[in-house]
């Protein structure tokens, strides 16, 4: 990428070469407050995407990965990082939430996608099975980063 | 000979903070490591949901006891995103100023463990005798030598007079040509050559494949710092340079930091000498509109990331927090492999580990 292309060049370029390897499904591209552009994606089309980004764009700077649970769904975002921000946005299910693991890909993942899945429970397809990263040996208090429902809250 | 597991950690004598190694040594060799950590695990993340976020600056302040102004730098800024929010010039300096003597406090810091790993005490009461200076000087200005509780959502709570901006200059003057000195005992002396090169190396492709970030990624040859890929005021306005170095070992490292550790200093005097006049902070409010943002911003040890989404309330939705440790622990099995069992403690300085910050 050359220094002088202004994000929404950049965001733009982006777009089309996304259109072009998926024409048949709309991925949705917003901005972020001045630093990064988001894009939505459905989970299976990850891989194909984070590809695509790494090799027209060299964007091989995955910068973290953040769980939401936001009340509906578990989004993830992972933040990609060349210059400018790169964010993409998967949604999974409440109840069963599986996505694809990029640490095959990126080995720099493994920290950021163990951490979310024994916070919010997420299963990462291919991600080796290990022990906690972060929450004692013997933590039994269920899922830290998940919402408590109201009647839960009402129960404690 | 049969293989020996040598735990270190959570408690150690070579370790500052608590965590993990399981190392399989055969005879004096590590042929496999395995890492455990979150022993220091305060749930930042879950605790800030719960906090308003001018609440939220002093927590994520104890994020890490060493940079802990760059924690809550990178999360003002990006409240202030939110907000559409713009800080008077003169907080945006005051506040890239205690940045950058941090980042001095911090490289100072770890090159004086560097240097008591390696055997050279000589240089470890070098480095902490001339890390006073920069203490002095953050303690003179904020009140506080690790925990300056400087930044507020909207500027900087602190302002500088005549007094203290010379006395400032004076000092750093001072600690630059200290710098100096160690720059050339790295560059030269052989202890420290004979115990560091070689050992802990990583190529620039593993860099990029394990996302390492900061000094280590530099000193592979990643050119990538974010006061100049990320540019914003004051880093736009003054000239420096970004340290690289290609040897990538734990002699890079130190090359990098102690000559990054003198950018900043000069730095620090860019700063001073263009410090504007006018307010130190804008009034912030108290409720954040719906949004979301990533933040950014270059610590002592490399990116540091933040992201923030709120949901109209004073309260955040979801606040992450990635630090850099994080990206240099993941190379740690990989920099252990095959090294001799002294140079262990090599390794583990050279990477600047900060486990309070990778926990959280």
């Amino acid at each position: 990428m050359t220094p002088t292309e202004t994000q929404e060049q950049l965001s733009a370029r982006i777009s089309e070469a996304l259109e072009a390897a998926f024409p048949d499904i709309a991925l949705e591209m917003q901005p972020l407050p001045k630093q990064d552009i988001s894009i939505t994606l459905p989970p299976e089309k990850l891989e194909a995407v984070v590809a695509i980004l790494i090799e027209t764009f060299d964007f091989y700077h995955l910068s973290t990965i953040t769980g939401v649970d936001n009340g509906e769904t578990i989004e993830i975002l992972y933040h990609f990082w060349n210059r400018y921000g790169v964010t993409l946005r998967v949604h999974l299910p409440y109840d069963a939430p599986h996505v694809p693991a990029l640490t095959p890909t990126i080995p720099g993942a493994a920290f950021y996608e163990r951490e979310i899945r024994e916070m919010l429970g997420v299963v990462f397809e291919g991600l080796p099975e290990e022990g906690p990263l972060l929450l004692a040996d013997d933590w039994e208090a269920g899922l830290p980063l998940r919402k408590i429902s109201k009647q839960e809250k009402e129960a404690v | 000979m049969s293989k020996v597991t040598i735990p270190i950690g959570p408690q150690h004598p070579l370790l500052k903070e608590p965590v993990a190694f399981t190392l399989t040594a055969d005879g004096e060799q590590i042929v496999d490591s395995a890492l455990r950590m979150g022993y220091v695990h305060r749930g930042i993340e879950r605790l800030a949901q719960d906090r308003s976020y001018t609440q939220i600056t002093y927590l994520v302040e104890r994020v890490c006891g060493i940079c802990s102004h760059v924690h809550t730098t990178t999360y003002c800024q990006g409240v202030e995103a939110l907000l559409g929010l713009d800080v008077p010039p003169r907080g945006l300096y005051l506040r890239a100023l205690l940045c950058e003597l941090e980042r001095i406090h911090s490289h100072l810091l770890w090159l004086g463990v560097l240097a008591k790993n390696v055997g050279l005490d000589t240089l470890f009461m070098y480095a902490w005798r001339d890390r006073e200076i920069v203490l002095d000087i953050m303690e003179e200005l904020s009140g506080g030598r690790v925990s300056h509780a400087v930044n507020i959502v909207g500027g900087v709570r602190i302002d500088l007079d005549e007094a203290q901006h010379q006395m400032v200059v004076e000092q750093l003057n001072r600690l630059a040509g200290r710098v100096h000195k160690h720059l050339n005992i790295v560059l030269h002396e052989r202890t420290i050559k004979a115990r560091t090169q070689n050992i802990g190396y990583l190529s620039a492709e593993q860099m990029r494949e394990y996302c390492v970030v900061g000094p280590v990624a530099r000193a592979s040859g990643i050119d990538m710092d974010l006061r100049r890929d990320l540019p914003r005021p004051p880093y736009t306005e003054l000239d420096f340079d970004v340290i690289t170095h290609t040897d990538g070992d734990v002699w890079a490292r130190t090359v990098v930091r102690v000559e990054e550790t003198l950018v900043s200093l000069k730095l620090c005097q860019d700063i001073l000498a263009k410090l504007p006049d006018g307010p130190v902070a804008a009034k912030a409010k108290r409720r954040v509109p719906t949004g979301e943002v990533v933040s950014r911003f270059e610590a002592p040890r490399g990116e540091v990331v933040y992201y923030i989404r709120s949901n109209g309330t004073d309260k955040p939705e979801r606040l992450k927090i990635r630090t850099p440790t994080l990206t240099a622990l993941i190379t740690l099995p990989i920099q252990l492999q095959g090294v001799a069992l002294a140079d262990v403690s090599v390794v583990l300085s050279g990477v600047d580990l900060c486990i309070a910050c990778a926990d959280r």
